[in-house]
């Protein structure tokens, strides 16, 4: 018969075969047939069709050589010398200070998106172990660095791009690639919340949306590894809070399209996840916001979000708090102003933060007879500013 | 000189009944040689169903083993079908007979009527130089030869091998079509159009249940694509654009990538090539029905709206399949515009997961259109309902402070514009709905705002005051403003 396309043999050609569905934990799986053992670096280069990991390709689905690395370092040494040559080093890499010179232990590989698969070697790809370590020291980094953060997440933002870079073109599609795009989705959750605080900085809009953006590709390629080690109706551990992450930056008016909408994207779920606590939580506080029934949404989100959960949606609460006080100011009575005190407990937030929302938003305060600040209503000036919103975090009470 | 030929008439001369007796042997042995060598052969000409012994051989199961079967089919019997399959398809392109060709690529959805070169294929196994012998039958060999090899695969239910012979015939085909002046054989497109899909489909359910990766459907998502930019342009061949734009969408449904469909909606509607009054109705259907599908999808109810009703206006009579269909999605949307349907029609068309959403919606009763979203939760996530449905809830809302108005005017006209917030509440915790002061200020907030209700609230005195004129408006067929 034929075989799909007339391919010239290659060396260490074979055709390769589906993932076994239930892959031991001890050797890492790969996409590749069983009859091979051995796995010399020259040899090792194979054809195959449908790549799973690749997040930057959408539609087609072109012929994709995977090969497997042999970088010792964080960073390949040819990089190494070439960016101490070219001075282009961060300033995490930077031996003593010094913008020219580098070590195996500081430099990490860059991301770089030009490059094809035929051009590339195997020393400048990183191994499974050397990621896992190169993305231990990033982690690290980010809880002890000092440097301000939108410096450290550049970096961070940066590096981990290349270390999934490095994933997808060895095909690792095992347990300890789901525990790394996991590290990387905390990552960019906490990030998403530490620069949307400091909102009163220009740029940092593209750059949160940035971050969201890559939020969601680590979030896609980690949904199709859990797919791919499905098996029966089991869950990952933690695989229903991270689909509930998907739904959760729905609430974000302003987040990256992904292609479709939260219906179709439903339709593509199994039941056991679409019944998990997490997706029922994270749905119903999608139909909470949508509906404006703000009392339950707070209540909810306080009693029920995990951390990470917490601050994904903190920094759309600004938002969805600025509706509600267009709704109050909509529909309240012209002759009695809305005590900001009741409005502050309904949407957990304290009451000077609610004040400085109204006024962002172009609404004035007014205090009573008893000294309380209060909302007077049926105010005309109500919008939402370009710049976008302070974020303030859930008050509990 | 005795014998029964003497016994009657004049007498006979001996040498002719010596001739009579040798003629009579000489037939009677012709007939048993005939009757020997033609026992091999089927008793019919026409296309022979095969005995159960070859279809429980050949259905995909062992490759190895020889079809004992095939063998009474003979060399030439054989040869002869593959010749005439040959020489119809080379008739029909030459007289332009779009039917007999379609008939002839008609793989999977005809096969009834291909099975007999099928099974001479398989007997007469060296088809392709049969093909490029004969001048006339060359010409078309980029065709041919992959569709006899398709025929083959299909026959012995290898469908991942009879897709790949199938594309590569139906990219030649495609090339002849393009060279092609009129678009006499655009039904032979449409059968291609159809005939990838259908092929890939088997094909991947085939990889799939062997664990392999299932990559076919996509290829034929690429073709399609080809087709449909042969057929865009000016020229008569425009007519077949929308038909092959439904297959895409079928099969962009199928794979989940639904954001695909975008660019080929744009290429139909916006690059201003069609005009979609010059297809044909069946077509336009079908399209209607998908982009309408993707309209919901995205909650624009007003042109789903639209676009929906005009697939079931237009949608044959005796297709209550593909009407069903069609209201699946359209009494979501109308339900999102306030237009409830009548009870005989959820019946008539068996769409009873609807009834109790009706319900709640006509009485206010929240309970029951949470309890229907829950019981039919699975089929509604399937098509992708189940947020509309979910925000059916505002509308829920308004019916009941409807009726709380209602009875309150009975009660006491004067006063019947003020609605305490705490009325709502007991009639809530009636309805078993666990709710607070705080909750239903902010349901009556959310309906004001958005129109539903009419008037303000006294928070206060923790009273909703209502506009004594109408003061819950009808959604008369626009979506809530949001």
């Amino acid at each position: 018969m034929d075989r799909e396309t007339n391919r010239p043999k290659k060396l260490g050609f074979r055709p390769s075969k589906a993932p076994n569905p239930s892959p031991s934990s001890s050797s890492p799986v790969r996409l590749r047939p069983r009859e091979e053992t051995k796995r010399d670096s020259t040899s090792s280069i194979h054809e195959r069709r449908n790549p799973v990991l690749d997040e930057d390709e959408e539609t087609g689905s072109p012929i994709f050589s995977y090969l497997v690395g042999t970088c010792p370092d964080m960073c390949p040494a040819k990089e190494r010398q070439q960016r101490e040559r070219l001075r282009d080093l961060s300033v995490f890499e930077r031996l003593h200070g010094d913008p020219s010179r580098t070590s195996s232990k500081l430099a990490v590989k860059k991301f770089c998106r030009t490059m094809s698969n035929a051009e590339l070697q195997e020393v400048e790809i990183r191994p499974l172990p050397v990621l896992r370590s190169t993305l231990k020291y990033l982690m690290n980094l980010v809880d002890t660095s000092d440097q301000p953060f939108e410096v450290v997440h550049d970096f961070v933002f940066d590096r981990t791009r290349s270390i999934r870079q490095d994933l997808t073109r060895q095909n690792i599609l095992d347990d300890e690639a789901i525990c790394m795009y996991e590290e990387m989705v905390k990552f960019h959750i906490e990030s998403h919340k530490k620069l949307a605080m400091c909102y009163t900085k220009t740029d940092l809009a593209s750059l949160c949306y940035l971050n969201t953006e890559q939020l969601m590709k680590c979030l896609a390629t980690l949904f199709k590894l859990f797919d791919i080690h499905r098996r029966s109706s089991s869950l990952y551990k933690n695989e229903a809070e991270f689909y509930s992450f998907y739904v959760l930056l729905h609430l974000g008016g302003k987040i990256p399209q992904m292609g479709s909408s939260l219906s179709l994207w439903y339709r593509k779920l199994t039941l056991s996840i679409l019944q998990s606590n997490e997706m029922r939580f994270s749905m119903t506080l999608i139909r909470y916001s949508q509906l404006g029934n703000f009392k339950r949404f707070f209540t909810r989100l306080e009693a029920e979000a995990s951390d990470l959960q917490l601050c994904l949606v903190e920094p759309f609460l600004s938002e969805i708090r600025a509706r509600a006080i267009s709704y109050v100011n909509h529909s309240g009575y012209k002759l009695q102003p809305y005590p900001l005190k009741h409005l502050s407990d309904v949407l957990r937030i304290k009451e000077s933060e609610l004040e400085e929302l109204c006024h962002v938003c172009g609404l004035e305060t007014t205090m009573d007879e008893a000294g309380m600040k209060t909302l007077p209503v049926k105010q005309t000036s109500f919008s939402l500013p370009k710049l976008g919103l302070p974020v303030h975090s859930l008050s509990t009470f | 000189m005795p014998g029964p030929v003497t016994a009657w008439g004049p007498s006979i001369p001996r040498w002719f009944t010596w001739l009579l007796r040798l003629l009579f042997l000489l037939v009677a042995f012709l007939i048993s040689v005939v009757t020997f060598f033609f026992r091999r052969l089927p008793v019919s000409h026409r296309s022979l169903p095969p005995s159960s012994s070859i279809r429980e051989r050949s259905l995909g199961q062992s490759r190895q083993e020889p079809f004992p079967a095939m063998a009474y089919l003979s060399m030439g019997e054989a040869h002869r079908r593959i010749t005439d399959y040959l020489s119809r398809f080379c008739d029909a392109v030459s007289s332009q007979d779009a039917a007999t060709l379609s008939a002839l690529l008609a793989i999977s959805s005809n096969f009834a009527s291909l099975q007999a070169p099928a099974d001479a294929l398989n007997v007469f196994q060296d088809s392709n130089q049969l093909v490029n012998q004969v001048e006339r039958y060359a010409q078309f060999a980029e065709i041919l030869s992959p569709l006899l090899r398709c025929l083959q695969s299909y026959r012995l239910g290898r469908y991942s091998d009879a897709y790949v012979a199938f594309e590569k015939a139906a990219n030649a085909f495609l090339q002849e079509f393009r060279n092609w002046e009129t678009a006499w054989a655009m039904e032979a497109v449409y059968i291609l159009a159809l005939e990838i899909r259908l092929l890939a489909e088997k094909a991947d359910r085939e990889l799939s249940s062997s664990g392999k990766n299932t990559e076919k459907l996509q290829g034929a998502g690429s073709f399609l694509m080809k087709i449909f930019g042969a057929l865009a342009g000016k020229g008569p061949k425009r007519v077949g654009a929308l038909y092959v734009a439904c297959q895409l969408f079928k099969v962009y449904f199928k794979l989940g990538t639904v954001h695909l469909c975008r660019s080929v909606i744009r290429s139909i509607e916006t690059a201003r090539l069609f005009d979609l009054d010059e297809f044909p109705v069946k077509d336009k259907v079908t399209y209607m029905y998908y982009t309408g599908r993707l309209e919901v999808y995205n909650e624009n109810f007003t042109v789903a709206d639209q676009k929906l009703t005009y697939a079931l206006m237009h949608c044959s009579p005796n297709k209550e399949a593909n009407k069903r269909m069609i209201l699946k999605y359209l009494i979501p949307v109308k339900l999102s515009i306030g237009i409830l349907p009548k009870q005989w029609l959820l019946e008539k068309y068996n769409l009873m997961e609807y009834n109790e959403v009706v319900k709640a919606l006509k009485t206010g009763d929240l309970r029951l259109l949470r309890r229907a979203l829950r019981e039919h939760e699975d089929r509604f996530l399937r098509s992708g309902v189940y947020l509309v449905l979910e925000k059916l809830e505002l509308q829920v809302y308004q019916r009941l402070m409807k009726k709380i108005y209602v009875l309150q005017k009975q009660k006491d006209p004067s006063k019947a514009h003020q609605l305490k917030i705490e009325t709502a509440v007991k009639a809530l915790n009636w309805l078993g709905m666990d709710m607070d002061m705080d909750e239903a200020e902010c349901i009556m907030a959310i309906l004001i705002f958005k129109n539903l209700t009419k008037g303000y609230i006294s928070h206060k005195n923790k009273v909703v005051v209502l506009s004594k004129q109408d003061p819950f408006p009808k959604l008369n067929g626009k979506p809530v403003s949001s």
